[in-house]
Parts: structure tokens; sequence; C-alpha cells
């Protein structure tokens, strides 16, 4: 039997070499490709004596690739809030431009003290009244791009949902192939190449964590351990708000029936796009609203008018600032949306038809009721209103404390505060995002030395090969030459 | 009488010879027969009456052998249903009357009915498991045509399951009365999972497990199932728990009872669930492992033959079932087996009865799945036993043809 035996051996060697060569050459084709991980020949020596090809592998690291979707998550989720953060920070502009709700204060400061330099004078006058004007319109505008980076947030969110359920489809028909493949053998590499990605960028998504099954079946948590899927995926929903107001509470994202977003969450979700967008719309957002409502409530109360008479019975009035359709001064802390309903009393504005004197003399919150006029007689060089005004943006405030800001401060104190704080929030996240971009580069590079494909060891293997292979034919002819031999002496 | 029997003797030889180059050409005919085992010539010396003045020649008688036992080259193949054995042993194989046969030939395909035939057409026989058929050692009763069309679709309802978890040992005690147990719609909960079981007819049915801190080590595990769900997923559920258990913790976070829990899945079968590995530990929810057994329905996808010769289903869900065990047959002597047609072997007075049993136990070899045992011939060697046979032929008919010639000097002896 031993010629045949030689034969066969050789035969074997000649089918194993060039499974080997495929894949060698599958290596080569996904050298660029950076979901692809190396492939790997098993040989075993079979009874006859001869390697035999019994499975491919593919070269994985499982703690490093977890590491990358740690990464890829955590720097989704500063990314998100970065991007917020800095279409926010346009209400602020550039600080020497002046462009912040704290300048247009100084500048209203400014013009007051101007005013009270020459109260007679009408052009003073009107120039204080375009400062409040600025202000109210900067309040005004904030608050529009405040509530519009919450919709924007909202909005992303509900495409990240969807992102996310097709991701969990995707994996499930990909997960399914993996479990079957590992059933009856089949090479299944490529689909676990599949699977990798999918997971990559659901980790962008979302943070998640894995467990594999016995039967080689994924099963994906999110980082809080909501199932997202198990066999099958689960359904994640959201309900996307349309508009948004200073008072709008976002809806929350429900996975498996679990609220993983908002306040009242039990397990809410820690990284991803997802949580940065929802920190975004439901808490840096929201705090930066409350600041700039404070900031108008403080105004309106600065620049309120009082009954005036020997014993005060009427209430405190709104004076230069006013809001919505509301006369009064809004009492007992935050008012939802203040910031974008601010604007100038219509009594004082030359422009709808007021008068611009009632600024040195007061009586703008009602022009007919002569308790609230602070000038009686009417003297053109009457600057004691002006002066109270202008103390009074210095006087100490309470502020509500959900501004995250000192809770007693001057109104000129607490609008620069809320300045800071946006920039502080901003570089503080800035500061995150390049960190976390820095992790996510660093695992891909240590994921890609340990998976990836080496040029230089393929094609050293690939000559390996074609030598191996030369000799398997070498010793196919040398027993075709034997048996020709033995044919010559038997003919 | 000396000549003559000279000459007899050289026509025996002759006949032995032509014998033996009958089974060296049948030997390199079959040379890529699977299965087929090497036909050799057995010479035996006939001696004539002898008297010490007198020399009777005699002659040479042949028996032919079938070296059955010998082990073949095994080589690997592409089908899951070519079969080798490693190994003493035998196939049983039976030809379309139901008949019998012992083989090592086993290039099985499924023909039209699923039937599993080798090339030479004997149908290969084992245990249908379905049926619950174990047979018995020394007969060949109970043995059904193994037959691999499965065209129905297999579902499995659930019957076990494991849930670990670490359970976070800093989490808030929820107060009685509004746990997820009291099925309320403000129910509130430390952690959930669901893990996808199926019931009798293979549908999905998910099982919402909610975990409760109840106070410092203890914890209440409820499930629930999520089909009941108020909308939008959460309490209450229609219905209420399908089980709820207290689960008690150990001083290093171990858990200590509890487990297993016992439920029984809507339309399905009773359920346990093993939550022995789940921990209390200081760290958040973490999720470690959440499998039940059970399928969805689902088509066949292939067949898998192990050592042992259970021959299974896989389904496409990566399911497997048993369907057939294939049993291997031996004799007290395999070498005098009744070689056959189509490389089958009958019992025979001299080889003793059959006797059958499992795969790689009782001195029977492994079975090998996409693999086939190949002829024993070996080309060089019957070449060389043929040039020994034509140059033994040829010796023997001088040996005639010298008698011949001895014979023909006497009868011209007169003539002289």
């Amino acid at each position: 039997m031993s010629l045949s035996l030689a034969s066969s051996i050789a035969q074997s060697a000649l089918a194993s070499t060039s499974t080997q060569v495929s894949i060698v050459s599958r290596n080569i084709d996904g050298a660029n490709d950076p979901n692809y991980s190396r492939k790997i020949a098993n040989l075993t020596t079979s009874q006859t004596g001869s390697g035999e090809l019994v499975s491919i592998s593919r070269a994985a690291d499982k703690a490093l690739y977890e590491k990358l979707l740690f990464a890829q998550s955590g720097g989704a989720s500063q990314q998100a809030l970065l991007s917020g953060l800095d279409q926010m920070e346009q209400t602020i502009g550039d600080p020497a431009s002046g462009q912040s709700p704290s300048a247009l204060l100084a500048n209203l400061v400014n013009a007051l003290q101007t005013y009270s330099a020459s109260p007679s004078d009408l052009t003073v006058a009107q120039s204080v009244i375009t400062a409040a004007s600025n202000l109210t319109n900067a309040l005004n505008g904030a608050t529009a791009t405040v509530q519009g980076v919450r919709s924007q947030a909202d909005a992303d969110m509900s495409t990240s949902v969807q992102t996310i359920n097709q991701l969990l489809a995707q994996f499930q028909t990909v997960n399914a192939a993996i479990v079957r493949g590992s059933q009856s053998g089949a090479d299944i590499t490529d689909s676990l190449d599949t699977r990798d990605s999918i997971l990559s960028q659901l980790s962008q998504q979302m943070g998640i964590t894995t467990t594999t099954a016995a039967n080689g079946s994924v099963s994906i948590y999110t980082d809080s351990g909501v199932t997202l899927f198990q066999d099958t995926p689960r359904t994640v929903t959201f309900q996307a708000t349309g508009t948004f107001t200073a008072g709008t509470t976002g809806n929350a994202v429900f996975v498996d029936g679990v609220p993983i977003t908002g306040s009242s969450s039990p397990m809410p979700l820690q990284s991803g796009k997802l949580a940065g967008l929802s920190a975004l719309r439901d808490q840096v957002a929201v705090t930066y609203q409350s600041q700039l409502d404070e900031t108008a409530r403080g105004l309106i109360d600065a620049f309120q008018e009082t009954d005036q008479s020997a014993t005060p019975t009427l209430p405190a009035a709104a004076g230069l600032f006013t809001y919505a359709s509301v006369t009064t001064v809004p009492v007992g802390g935050l008012v939802a949306g203040l910031a974008g309903q601010i604007k100038i009393n219509a009594n004082v504005d030359p422009s709808q038809g007021g008068t611009v004197t009632r600024l040195r003399d007061g009586g703008i919150s009602s022009p007919g009721n002569p308790a609230y006029g602070y000038n009686p007689s009417g003297a053109a060089s009457f600057t004691g209103r002006i002066q109270q005004l202008i103390d009074g943006v210095s006087v100490t405030q309470s502020f509500a404390p959900t501004t995250g800001l000192n809770a007693s401060a001057s109104l000129t104190g607490f609008a620069t505060a809320s300045v800071s704080w946006l920039e502080a929030a901003r570089r503080s996240v800035s500061d995150k995002s390049d960190y976390q971009n820095t992790l996510v580069s660093n695992a891909s590079t240590a994921l890609s030395n340990a998976t990836g494909v080496n040029l230089d060891s393929e094609m050293s293997k690939m000559l390996d090969l074609e030598h191996a292979y030369q000799a398997s034919s070498k010793l196919l002819s040398t027993v075709d030459n034997l048996y020709t031999a033995l044919f010559q002496a038997v003919g | 009488m000396s000549l003559f029997g000279m000459m007899r003797t050289g026509v025996s030889g002759m006949t032995a010879q032509s014998n033996k180059l009958g089974t060296v050409s049948d030997n390199i005919s079959n040379s890529d027969t699977t299965g087929y085992k090497r036909a050799t010539t057995e010479f035996s010396s006939l001696i004539g009456n002898q008297v010490p003045s007198n020399y009777t020649s005699g002659g040479v008688g042949t028996n032919v052998r079938h070296g059955i036992t010998d082990q073949g080259i095994i080589e690997g193949t592409t089908s899951t249903t070519d079969l080798a054995i490693n190994g003493q042993g035998f196939f049983v194989v039976s030809n379309t009357d139901g008949t019998p046969y012992l083989t090592r030939a086993g290039s099985f395909v499924p023909d039209a009915s699923g039937n599993l035939v080798n090339a030479a057409g004997f149908y290969l026989m084992g245990y249908d498991l379905a049926s619950g058929a174990t047979g018995v050692a020394n007969g060949l009763t109970g043995l059904t045509k193994v037959n691999i069309s499965q065209s129905q679709l297999q579902a499995t309802p659930s019957t076990a399951g494991t849930f670990a978890a670490n359970l976070p040992s800093g989490a808030t005690a929820v107060p009685a009365g509004s746990r997820p147990s009291d099925n309320l719609a403000g129910s509130t909960y430390t952690a959930k999972s669901s893990l996808v079981t199926y019931d009798n007819l293979g549908n999905a049915v998910t099982l919402d497990v909610y975990f409760t801190n109840t106070g410092p080590g203890a914890w209440q595990a409820s499930v629930f199932n999520h089909a009941d769900a108020a909308a939008g997923g959460g309490f209450p559920y229609a219905g209420g728990a399908l089980a709820t258990q207290n689960l008690a913790f150990g001083p290093t976070g171990s858990l200590t009872g509890g487990s297993p829990l016992n439920l029984t899945i809507p339309g399905g079968q009773a359920f346990s669930l093993d939550l022995s590995n789940t921990t209390q530990l200081g760290t958040g929810y973490t999720p470690i492992s959440a499998n039940a057994n059970g399928n969805a329905p689902s088509p066949l996808d292939h067949v898998d033959i192990g050592n042992d010769g259970t021959l299974s289903f896989v389904y496409q869900d990566g399911g497997r079932v048993p369907a057939f065990r294939i049993p291997l047959a031996n004799v007290a002597s395999p070498d005098n087996l009744t070689p056959l047609s189509g490389n089958v072997y009958a019992p025979s007075v001299g080889s003793g009865d059959v006797v059958v049993g499992t795969a790689g136990s009782g001195g029977l070899g492994a079975l090998d799945s996409s693999s086939l045992e190949q002829s024993t011939v070996d080309l060089a060697t019957e070449l060389t036993a043929m040039i020994e046979a034509q140059r033994g032929y040829t010796a023997n008919s001088k040996v005639f043809q010298t008698g011949a010639d001895l014979m023909d000097v006497v009868v011209n002896l007169r003539s002289q």
C-alpha cells in the first residue's frame, strides 16, 4: 500500500496547501478593511499521516475589542454634548464683540449712566431704550437657540433609535448565521467580522456590553444592563417631540419596556451618542435656559416700579422690562421661558407710541396712575429714578438654585457667571472629547496590531506555501515514475 | 505412470497460477473500490501415494483468502454521509428485498425517498431513535433503513434556562407595596432583563425578569410574560407574575437561597431558571449570561453523524436532534465471511454469528463521518505477484512440455 499511500498523502497535501493559499489571498484582499480580522488555517495530522485542514479561525482579541467599544461609546457621548454646547455658545459669541447678555447688560448700565448726566436729553434717553431692546432681543434669541438645540437633540435621538433598531435587525440575521455555522462547522469567520462591525456601530449609538452563549450566540445589553438582544432583538422605542419650549420635557427612550434616559429611569444609559444627546436635551440645555430665565426675571425685578404714595398700597409693577402681557413682577423664583418673552414696555418705547421721559419720571407700568410716578413735579433734571435703576442692577438678589450658579448674586454678577458656566462646561466637554478620541485611536491601533493583516508576513507565508505545493507535486511525479518502472518490468 | 503424473502436476500448477492471476486481476481492477478487501491465493501441496522406491508426483491445490480484517486507508471526503470504520466492525446493510448483509463500503447518499444507499445499491440500516427502537445484541431485529429526509419543521419547547447577573449591593431597597410582585402601575424595581423562551408550538415567549432589592442582602425576582405588559411595556401586567421568588445572598455576595426559579411558560412546559451564578457585589447591575433551551420552528439544515454512530438532524437555528443510531456488526471470524458482489459479506458457517454493538465500544471501531475506507489493494504488490504468477505458469508449462516431449520419445521408440 505504500505507493498508493504516498500518492494519497501528496494529493491531500496539495488540497490543504491550495486551501491555505486561498486563505492567504483572502487576508491580502482584506488588508485595507478596518473590520477584517486575520484568518488562520488550522491544520492537523490525519490518520494516514498527511496534513489535513480542519477549520478556519480568525485572530481576535476580546479584551481589546471591548476596550474599543467602550472608548467609542464614551467618545460618541462627549461628541454629541460638544456639538450642542458649541451651538449654545453662539448665544455668547466672541466676548470682545459684546453679544452676550452679560455684555449687553453692561451696555445698558453705561447708557443709563450717560442719561443720568443729562436727564433732559431725549436722544440719550432713546439710546437707553435701544440698549435695553438689544438686551431683550439677545435673551429672546438665546432662548430660541437653546430650544433649537434641544429640538435638534430630540430629532437626533429619534434618528439614533432608528439606527439602533436597524442594527439590531441586521445583528439578528448575522447572529443566526453564526449559530447555524458553528453547529455545522462551516466557515463563519466573515460573519464574525460582520457581527463585530455591527457591534462597533451600535457602540457609537449607545454604551453596550455583550455576553456569548455556548452555541456562539451573542446577547447584547446596554451598559446599564437592559436587554437589547438575546435570541431576538428587543424593541427600542422613542416618541419624538415636535417643538420645544422652555417648559417642555422630552420623552424617554425605552428599551424592552425600561426607560433608559431621563431623570425617572431606574437603569439610565451611561454612554454613547444617545446618552450624550439625552444629557444635552434634559440637563445642560435646561440648566442654561433656567440661567437665561433667571437673568430675565432679575432684569424685570431690578427695573420694577413700586408705589410711591406716602402709604404704599399697590403692588410692585413691571417697569422698563415686562413680559408677555403681564404687568406684575414675577415672584417666587424661576419662570420657565421668561427669557423668551421678555420685552420693552411699550409705554416707554417711542417706536411703539410710548413716552421716553417715563424712564426718568417713572409711571411706565401704568401711565395714568400717579402712584407709580417718581418725579411728580416733572423736573427735567431729576436723576433720582435713573440712579435707582443703576443701583438696582448691582443689588444682591436671590436666584433659583436649579441654575447651578451662586443663588445669591447681583444681576450683573449672575449674568457674568452664566457666561462663565457655559464656557467652562464647553471646555470640560471638549477636553473629555479629545481624551476619548485619543482612547479610541489607541484602542483601534492596538486592535489592528493584534488582529489585522500584516502584508509582509502574508507574502512570506505565500512563498512557504508555494514551496510546499511544489514539493507535493514533485512527490506525485516521483510516484508516477516508480509506477512506470514497475510497468516496464511487467511489460 | 510417473510421466503422466508429472504432466498432471504441471497442469495443476498451471491451474493454481491461473487462479492466482485471477485474484491478482480482481485486485487490480478493484484497486479503487471503496471498502474492497484484497483477495489472495494460498497454495497447498498435494502429495501422491509415497513408497520409498517410487515417487508419485502430486500437485498443488489453491485456497482463495480475503483479507477482510485488513484496515484500508481512510481518506477524507466532503459529504457527511460518507462513512468509514476505523477499526473492526461492519455496517449492516440490506438489499431491496430486505436481506441483511455486512459491508465496509460506506459511500452512502440519500435516494429519492431519503434512504441512505451506497454505490452498490445497499441500504444502510440503523435504529430509529424517534420510535424508541433499541435492538438486541445478537441479532438484526429492530433495524430499519436510515432515512434522512425531514420535511417537517421542528420546534422544541423550553424547559430549562440559566440566568446569571451581578446585582448591585448598594441598591436602594424598594418598600413593600410598590414592588413588581404587587403589579401596580407605579411598581418600581432595581433592574430588569428579559429572556426568550419557546412554548409548545415554538412561539417565542419573552420573559421579563425583574430584580428588586428588598433589604440588605435580600432581593426579590419576579418573572412576567412580556406579552401581558401594559401599553408601552411595563406595569401592570395582565394576569400578574408567572413566578416571584425571594433571593438571599451571603456575606461574600454569593447566592445562598432562591435558585432555581420554577414557573410554567404560558402555553408551554414547566421551566426551571437556574440563578445559582447570580451574585450581589459592589458594582452596577451586570448581566453575565442569559440562555434558555428550546427553539422556534426551523427547517432541517443538514445531518451530522458522530463517532458513536448517532445520526443527528441539525436545524437551521442550530438545534440538534438525534434521529438514528447506526450500529456496527461483527462476527467471530471476519476473514471467513462469504464475499458477495457489491462489497458485501454474508455470514457463513465458518465466520460465526453476527453480533451488533455501538461503534467505538466493545472492540468495535469508531465511525468516521466525511471519510471513506479505500481499497486495501496495493498496485505494486499486485504487479509483482502477477510477474511471479506469470513466471510460475511458464515454469509449470515447461514441466508439462517436458513430460509431453518425453512421452513423444517413448511413443516413437517403436518406429525407430
